[in-house]
């Protein structure tokens, strides 16, 4: 490639470059200086305190019960994610009748907004709510409880909601892989007499690994990012038994005023996302199963 | 030629991005001076705040449009829980609200941090009232609200907790009198419950209303001992400190306190269990007298999505039970509540003054506040006449707000103005662990103590 080439190739990405560069590394920089400050996010003064926060955060009790938080949120959501995106797509790739209409039940939590089913959720875990309406319909009324309200229960009903809104994507991206398995080896181990489970765990399992992987990597992310459904539903509460590294920023930053903190714990969230990816995906390659 | 001209460009090239760096530079900083601009009689004029409710801000910009006809208001309503972050990028923007509230202490848009990005309202102040203008206003919200010798905000009325509502329908419904000690109190839960309802219903979730609580209880036990350990003169570790959190903790092993408070939240839960009927009691403070109001009941019930032919409820305010047994029947205790300051980069300083001001400080602003009912006005020369407003029930809520309004002149201890965003945050988390079972009384108060310091 000559020099005029290069130099009109770099000219066409120039928007993006500039876009990328100047919104998102330009804020990571800016939130990298900010975590060094002692700094209320609106006073004029800004008290230099170099790597103070950051000795804060590995000190502060709240921040491991996030990472515990986010660990135990991410094996669970991304096990049930998993399990019933699988199976949604395993019965509809099988001649059932009315399939769009059980895509669409299945993938429409995905589309709907957690702030908009928020109160929705508060209400069905709330003491007097449905779900222990339920409950004491089928006769399990001894099982009741406050469901948010209890540092036992509250977590569960976090993944919960979570794993409601996320079985969608799981769903689409097995049900689109599944596609890609060629027919012929289906029928071949229809022949060698495989049956139904069979099938399942020694053709199609292995052959959505990538698929796996990409879900992995994307509820690894979210985990980390997890903000929304916990501060919407239970405000990281009681007793930080719901807190995620994201609420603790918001709270941090907001309500107490501690943006350079906040902005510590930001930093901080950042490496584990870019760790947790890069070692997803290498694990990912390792087995070969990078036709993601 | 072409060579000369090059090299001439380079220089010409380096002065344009340097003007043009420059021009921008000035573009962004042109806005911020902090002189009064536009006119003081017209313009355009954006109020952010969590409080009022949108009708009763309805009422006051209707009033204020009245004297001054070309002074565009409007205001935008956004939840307490959000405002600080919905406040803190506005002001760094220059399209941020001319208008926004601020408060004294707690967690929040405080004063002490967002004040530095609002006008001195000082000289504005004098020029309307006077060398003695500080005369007839209520001194709590002049000192609060002064930082760094500037008048940040000026005050728009007071507010004062340390009391219960009562839905006075259920209690005449099932014969009951209002709890002057724990022992009536359980009866009294013990009957609501055996007709399935709920009882004391509160939000022990974020936005820090257990505070009231706890502070009611230990004026029970000793009066005036939560403002000393607010402001450091006593330890929470003390005897007064660990009862309160026992009793505290009564307040759930008794069944007062309706299940599941940990995952419950003041607004709206609490809130519209009770407006709705469902709730017989709530902690509220006097901001809620505005709902002895029928259209201000009204407007709170659509707000909340209950049904337009709900049963209005007849709410009055007693006095928060002697749950220690000491024989202290806990008072009033309260502050400024809301302040309005005019943001610095405002283009409509001048009419955003004007605004805050005549809210704040004149009679005729101070009159809408006091009838609208949410607040209690802080120009000492204005009153809520009772008499004259569409109560629920005129016969059975007068008396009561009559002594509510006595009771609210003999305040002496402030609600929140000295509670840090810190020190909130660790009251709230030693209040769940206490209910929750993590922590025992005196464990809380040990915590509590550690986290004072």
């Amino acid at each position: 490639m000559n020099r005029s080439v290069r130099t009109s190739g770099f000219i066409w990405i120039l928007p993006a470059l500039v876009v990328s560069v100047g919104l998102i590394y330009y804020c990571i920089g800016y939130t990298g200086f900010i975590s060094t400050l002692k700094w209320d996010g609106v006073s004029p003064n800004q008290l230099s305190v170099g790597f103070a926060n950051y000795v804060q955060v590995f000190a502060d009790p709240v921040f491991w019960q996030s990472i515990t938080h986010t660990v135990a949120f991410f094996l669970v959501s991304f096990a049930g994610q998993v399990f019933l995106g699988l199976l949604f797509a395993l019965l509809l790739h099988s001649r059932v009748r009315g399939a769009a209409v059980y895509k669409v039940i299945v993938f429409l939590p995905v589309v709907l907004a957690p702030a908009t089913m928020a109160p929705v959720f508060r209400q069905i875990y709330a003491p007097d709510g449905q779900f222990n309406g339920v409950l004491k319909g089928v006769g399990l009324g001894f099982l009741q409880q406050p469901w948010l309200g209890q540092t036992s229960t509250s977590l569960p009903v976090i993944i919960s909601i979570a794993i409601w809104g996320g079985t969608g994507v799981a769903f689409i991206l097995y049900f689109a892989a599944m596609s890609q398995i060629e027919n012929e080896i289906l029928e071949a181990a229809r022949i060698d007499g495989a049956g139904n489970i069979r099938t399942v765990v020694s053709i199609i399992w292995p052959g959505l690994r990538g698929t796996t992987v990409a879900i992995a990597i994307l509820t690894a992310i979210s985990s980390l990012k997890t903000f929304d459904i916990p501060w919407l539903v239970s405000q990281g509460g009681p007793s930080y038994s719901t807190e995620f590294l994201g609420t603790m920023i918001y709270r941090e930053g907001v309500p107490l005023n501690a943006v350079g903190y906040a902005a510590a714990l930001s930093v901080m969230l950042l490496i584990l996302a870019v760790t947790i990816a890069i070692v997803l995906r290498l694990g990912g390659r390792e087995r070969g199963a990078v036709n993601v | 030629m072409s060579f000369r001209s090059r090299r001439h460009s380079r220089p010409l090239a380096l002065a344009t991005a340097l003007a043009i760096t420059a021009a921008a530079l000035a573009g962004c900083s042109s806005t911020s001076s902090s002189t009064a601009s536009g006119s003081a009689t017209s313009g355009t004029v954006r109020w952010w705040g969590w409080t009022p409710d949108q009708n009763v801000a309805t009422n006051l910009i209707t009033a204020f449009n009245k004297k001054y006809p070309k002074i565009h208001v409007t205001f935008k309503k956004v939840p307490d829980q959000t405002f600080g972050a919905a406040l803190r990028p506005a002001l760094a923007s220059n399209v941020g609200p001319d208008v926004y509230n601020l408060l004294v202490g707690g967690s929040g848009a405080s004063a002490t941090i967002f004040g530095s990005k609002s006008v001195d309202l000082t000289p504005a102040m004098t020029k309307l009232r006077g060398s003695n203008w500080k005369t007839g206003l209520y001194p709590a919200g002049i000192t609060d609200f002064t930082v760094d010798g500037r008048l940040v905000a000026a005050q728009v009325g007071k507010v004062a907790a340390g009391f219960l509502w009562i839905n006075k329908d259920l209690f005449d419904k099932y014969n009951l009198t209002p709890p002057k000690t724990m022992s009536e109190w359980v009866s009294v839960c013990k009957t609501f419950r055996s007709h399935g309802l709920g009882c004391f219903k509160e939000g022990v979730d974020a936005a820090g209303f257990e505070v009231d609580t706890l502070h009611s209880i230990a004026d029970s036990i000793q009066p005036g001992w939560w403002t000393k350990v607010i402001a450091g003169k006593a330890k929470w570790t003390d005897s007064t400190g660990v009862k309160m959190w026992q009793v505290w903790k009564q307040l759930d092993t008794n069944g007062i306190l309706d299940p599941g408070a940990l995952g419950i939240q003041q607004y709206p839960d609490a809130n519209n269990a009770f407006l709705a009927g469902k709730a017989p009691m709530v902690q509220m403070g006097t901001w809620y007298r505005q709902y002895t109001s029928k259209p201000n009941l009204a407007a709170a019930l659509s707000a909340a999505g209950v049904p337009s032919d709900t049963k209005q409820i007849t709410m009055v305010p007693i006095p928060f039970p002697d749950v220690a047994g000491s024989g202290n029947t806990p008072g009033l205790f309260g502050d400024p509540d809301y302040a309005l300051a005019v943001n610095k980069k405002s283009k409509n300083i001048a009419a955003a003054t004007t605004f805050a001001l005549w809210v704040s400080s004149t009679k005729e602003g101070q009159q809408v506040i006091a009838n609208n009912l949410d607040e209690d006005p802080v120009l000492e020369s204005v009153g809520a006449d009772v008499s004259k407003l569409p109560l629920v029930d005129v016969a059975v809520q007068t008396p009561y707000l009559n002594t509510l309004a006595k009771q609210g002149g003999n305040v002496t201890q402030p609600r929140l103005a000295n509670i840090s965003p810190l020190l909130d945050e660790s009251i709230k988390n030693a209040a769940s662990t206490v209910l929750g079972g993590q922590a025992s009384p005196a464990q809380a108060a040990a915590t509590l103590q550690s986290s004072a310091k």
